[in-house]
């Protein structure tokens, strides 16, 4: 039985580093990063490819295991107590994680079970996530035969099925045209204040608009982090990215 | 348990939702019944040659012994099955892990409430519905011919549980070695490779002597698997092959946690 | 070389050794070179997995990945250990039609209790799949003996001097030994390796006396009418059987364990009857049986004795025709009394007789004489004249005036005088026991334990394995073609048509 998330007043969950590493081999993907998402809060998480943040969010989402260091979601461990962990998460991974053989309905209504969801309250969920992501017109095709878009918010849709108080997302709107785009940026906007949000994104716009805190990590290292308009407008924030790329390659 | 019926529903759905599920199922089936006729028909010929020049009643010395429904037809058919679910289960199998690291899928799983043992549990059911439903699109012909015949279920039965069980050991081959690679083609080509080696493992006397002879015959497949044709059904030979389903359950479960620490 | 390249490589190079085995029967250069290096290479990858284990990593790694590791091991140790567990017990389910591997009683008994320190080696050549199930049954038989009797297989081909010492000259042989006697078996089943079994193991049973000179039935006629079969299952029992000629003779020997009266056609002598006489008065055993028809005075001297045969035929109804006869006059007998020449005889496990007379328990000569009907025919049946089956296509009618009884149709007698005993055991048919009847159903069983009740050797009184006939498959040809086109091939057809089905739902997706 899971318990209940200790969710702040205004939704969401606190999600919390320390000293956080994780090593492939000799490479290290993430080196030390110590950083805090307080509850109800849109963070997002920045830097240039390679530089650590999938892994971030996968030592988050307890996909890795940790090197070293901690990382808890809700005071709970990913590593050792996966299950209540997952029951706080939706994870809406860079690229789409589907079942292109399925259809959308069936391919939602698998997630909504395998997040614990049946009976009524998995067909309340599955109607208002084909209604809120406008997926009814397409609710009977094959995940693989649909657009990008769409593939894009059905993948958003699994994340919401069960409601959960944090949402993760990684590069939610690459690979997308502007409509779409903002399509998405909409819908994650909407979530603000009603849960923790921890966005990955290469997209300073999107950052700007969506969160309110950011982090910059550069080769696995925490290179700066704080309120978005300090981090992104004080001086030239692509010199961070441009350091961190320098040092990435 | 929510999660892992969801799990099996989905499996199911992966498989159905291909035409390539129902290619291997009228594959099976129809080699089946050619082969179970064809074997049929000869023993029938056979017999009749005999039976019309035997005394009849309790007299059996005028009919062989090689001219029985055991050696005439339950067993080639069941070689021949043996040989087709060798061929066949590793295709199917390959796909159930691999496909989903290679599709980064499992990264989606296992942010499920579905935990690895339930991931593992939930796939290997599901493909063993999928082989148990192989093996029962080809026992339908078999068996009505029997019912028809007049003569009971029970050899028959223990026929297809020798086949059942050998289909579940090469579907736990195939799982396990599925789990252990992101790669379809790797998955299928070990498999294949481990299922060869585990068939038989006679050829190993060439370098160990006949003294480990007895014990090379309790660890092949083929021995104990014919067995079964026999009409006689040890508890030793499935506890053998569910072994094979438990220590490739276990592989399996260890490949997806060895994962999050690589 | 990354580690699972390695390893692939290596499992495959082994497959395609171990598959050139399998092509050629043999190792040649190719499968040896791959087999050594898909080894190597297995090897090599199992010390760089050693060799790169750094340890769990972290602490939450250790905690994660224990239980897995410790499943993998449990595993592995806990399949073994079952399968080894149940290996041992032998726990199996027979499902043969014609349950081939359940064992008889009596060879349990054998195995058990008197068939120590037998060997049996299986001689086969490679691919004979009739090997198979001899091997299972020898497995049956080894597991039921408690290891007892120990058992082996030898390919024929690497065993010409076994095959020369024991004169064997087919596949699937079974050779059991015993010290320095052996016996051969050709074509092994339960029937045969008891009957061999019996004879390595059999203690000498006595001398049994078969009368003859006056038309009785010839244990050396190996024909339908014969009684070859009988007397070779008295040896097999133990027993030596010797001829006497009642009317070469004036006593019965002191030897005998007992005699054998084979339903003797003509009236035997004076001097016969009185030799008879003098030796059951000194607890002589004798096994008589008698047809319908025949007069040959023994039925007074077992009147003397308190059985009555009257030469009648018990026409039982409720038997079915057996053999071609008309229905009901060859008695199918499934009422036993509880006496031990029919013990295990029942219901189930019946027997049957050619043409009988009635053998009715009368009067006890003395007060402590015990007589006993042993076997009956059902309610239905009534006493024709013994010749009422002259016109043999039609069952005889019962007249008005004959009652429905049970008609006992065999019977024994036991007579304890003082320092012996006499026994009797009176059939209404001999026909049951000979060559054309024997084997069927439980007659031999029925046979043999008269003996040994006549013989007071109880202890060997048992029912012995059967010599099924193998299952035939009783549908026409026609037949078989009729169910391949309305079952064979129509479930493969309704799969493709639902897997047609599924790709179009696919296309249209």
């Amino acid at each position: 039985m899971v318990e209940q998330a200790n969710a702040a007043p205004n939704g969401g969950i606190a999600v919390e580093a320390r000293d956080l590493v994780r090593r492939f081999g000799a490479r290290v993907a993430v080196d030390g990063v110590t950083l805090r998402v307080e509850p109800g809060e849109a963070f997002g998480l920045l830097g240039a490819n390679g530089a650590g943040k999938t892994t971030f969010i996968r030592l988050v989402t307890g996909y890795l295991l940790p090197s070293a260091g901690s990382v808890r979601v809700d005071g709970l461990s990913p590593a050792l107590a996966a299950r209540a962990v997952h029951a706080r998460i939706g994870y809406v991974a860079e690229t789409s994680r589907l079942y292109p053989e399925l259809r959308v309905r069936g391919f939602l209504r698998f997630v909504g079970g395998a997040r614990g969801l049946a009976g009524e309250a998995l067909d309340a969920a599955l109607a208002d996530a084909l209604e809120r992501f406008e997926l009814l017109a397409v609710a009977g095709r094959l995940v693989g035969n649909l657009s990008k878009g769409y593939q894009q918010r059905v993948s958003l849709a699994q994340a919401f099925l069960h409601d959960p108080p944090l949402v993760i997302v990684d590069e939610p709107t690459a690979g997308l045209d502007p409509l779409q785009q903002a399509e998405v940026r909409d819908v994650l906007a909407s979530l603000r204040g009603r849960r923790t949000l921890l966005l990955c994104t290469h997209d300073l716009a999107e950052a700007r608009a969506l969160t309110s805190r950011v982090a910059i990590l550069s080769r696995g290292r925490l290179v700066a982090c704080g309120p978005t308009a300090e981090v992104l407008g004080a001086g030239d924030p692509l010199a961070l990215f441009r350091e961190s790329a320098r040092e990435a390659s | 348990m929510i999660p892992l019926r969801a799990l099996v529903r989905k499996e199911l759905a992966s498989l159905f939702g291909s035409p390539l599920a129902y290619l291997t199922l009228t594959g099976v089936a129809l080699v089946t019944a050619l082969i179970f006729f064809d074997h049929l028909r000869v023993y029938n010929q056979i017999l009749f040659l005999y039976s019309s020049t035997s005394l009849g009643g309790f007299d059996a010395d005028a009919i062989p012994d090689f001219v029985n429904l055991r050696d005439q037809v339950f067993l080639p058919v069941m070689e021949t099955l043996g040989l087709t679910l060798i061929g066949l289960v590793p295709l199917v199998t390959m796909r159930v892990f691999a496909e989903e690291r290679a599709r980064q899928t499992d990264e989606l799983l296992q942010t499920t409430l579905l935990s690895p043992t339930e991931i593992v549990l939930g796939k290997f059911a599901a493909t063993f519905v999928f082989v148990a439903l192989l093996l029962l699109a080809s026992f339908v012909y078999p068996a009505a011919s029997i019912l028809r015949a007049g003569l009971g279920l029970e050899h028959l039965a223990a026929v297809y549980l020798g086949l059942f069980v050998l289909g579940l050991a090469l579907a736990s081959i195939g799982l396990a070695c599925s789990a252990l690679t992101a790669s379809q083609l790797v998955a299928a080509v070990s498999a294949y490779a481990v299922a060869f080696v585990f068939y038989d493992f006679s050829w190993a006397t060439t370098f160990t002597g006949e003294t480990l002879g007895p014990l090379l015959d309790a660890l092949s497949l083929h021995p104990r698997f014919g067995r079964f044709s026999e009409g006689v059904v040890r508890v030793a030979d499935l506890v053998y092959f569910a072994g094979y389903a438990v220590v490739a359950f276990a592989v399996a479960r260890l490949s997806l946690e060895q994962a999050r620490v690589r | 070389m990354m580690l699972g390249e390695l390893a692939l490589a290596g499992l495959v190079a082994l497959a395609f050794g171990v598959g050139s085995y399998y092509a050629t029967g043999a190792f040649g250069a190719f499968g040896v070179v791959n087999v050594a290096s898909g080894g190597l290479a297995l090897a090599a990858a199992a010390v760089l997995a050693l060799r790169g284990w750094r340890g769990f990593g972290s602490p939450d790694a250790r905690r994660v990945l224990t239980p897995p590791l410790l499943g993998l091991c449990a595993a592995l140790a806990g399949s073994v250990a079952l399968e080894r567990i149940a290996d041992a017990r032998d726990w199996r389910f027979d499902l043969t039609f014609e349950r081939r591997y359940e064992l008889a009683p009596a060879m349990h008994e054998l195995l058990t209790s008197r068939g120590g320190d037998v060997r049996a080696t299986l001689f086969c050549e490679q691919g004979d799949p009739r090997c198979r199930s001899t091997r299972i049954l020898l497995e049956t038989l080894a597991s039921a003996s408690g290891g007892r009797l120990a058992w082996e297989r030898e390919e024929l081909a690497d065993e010409p001097e076994s095959a020369d010492r024991f004169g064997i000259t087919t596949s699937n042989t079974v050779v059991l030994e015993r010290g320095e006697r052996f016996a051969k078996v050709e074509r092994p089943s339960e029937g045969s390796l008891y009957e061999a079994i019996q004879r390595l193991v059999a203690e000498p049973a006595g001398f049994l006396y078969v009368a003859r000179g006056e038309g009785e039935g010839d244990l050396r006629r190996t024909d339908d009418v014969g009684y070859s079969g009988f007397a070779a299952a008295l040896e097999t029992e133990g027993y030596r059987l010797r001829d006497l000629v009642l009317a070469a003779t004036d006593e019965i020997p002191a030897d005998a364990s007992a005699l054998l009266l084979l339903a003797p056609e003509r009236e035997l002598r004076a001097d016969a009857f009185a030799a008879l006489r003098r030796w059951l008065d000194g607890g002589g055993r004798l096994v008589v049986c008698l047809d319908p028809g025949q007069r040959s005075g023994i039925e007074a001297l077992l009147a003397e004795w308190g059985l009555d045969v009257p030469d009648r035929l018990v026409v039982d109804p409720a038997s079915g025709p057996v053999a071609g006869d008309p229905t009901g006059v060859n008695p199918i007998v499934h009422q036993f009394a509880d006496h031990p020449v029919a013990r295990g005889l029942g219901e189930t496990r019946m027997v049957f007789f050619r043409g009988a007379r009635p053998v009715i328990p009368a009067r006890k000569p003395q007060a402590d004489d015990d007589l006993r009907a042993v076997a009956f025919s059902s309610r239905r049946a009534w006493l024709a004249a013994s010749g009422a089956v002259a016109d043999g296509a039609r069952p005889p009618e019962r007249p008005a005036d004959a009652a429905e009884d049970y008609q006992p149709l065999a019977a024994t007698g036991r007579y304890p005088r003082v320092g012996s005993e006499a026994r009797i055991v009176a059939f209404g048919d001999c026909d049951f026991a000979a060559n054309r009847n024997l084997r069927g159903l439980y007659n031999q069983d029925l046979a043999l334990n008269a003996v040994h009740w006549a013989t007071e050797r109880t202890e060997r009184i048992t029912l012995r394995p059967k010599a099924l006939p193998p299952h035939q498959f009783p549908l026409t040809p026609q037949e078989t073609l009729r169910m391949l086109y309305g079952v064979g091939l129509l479930v493969p057809e309704l799969l493709l048509v639902a897997g047609g089905l599924a790709w179009l739902r696919r296309r249209s997706g």
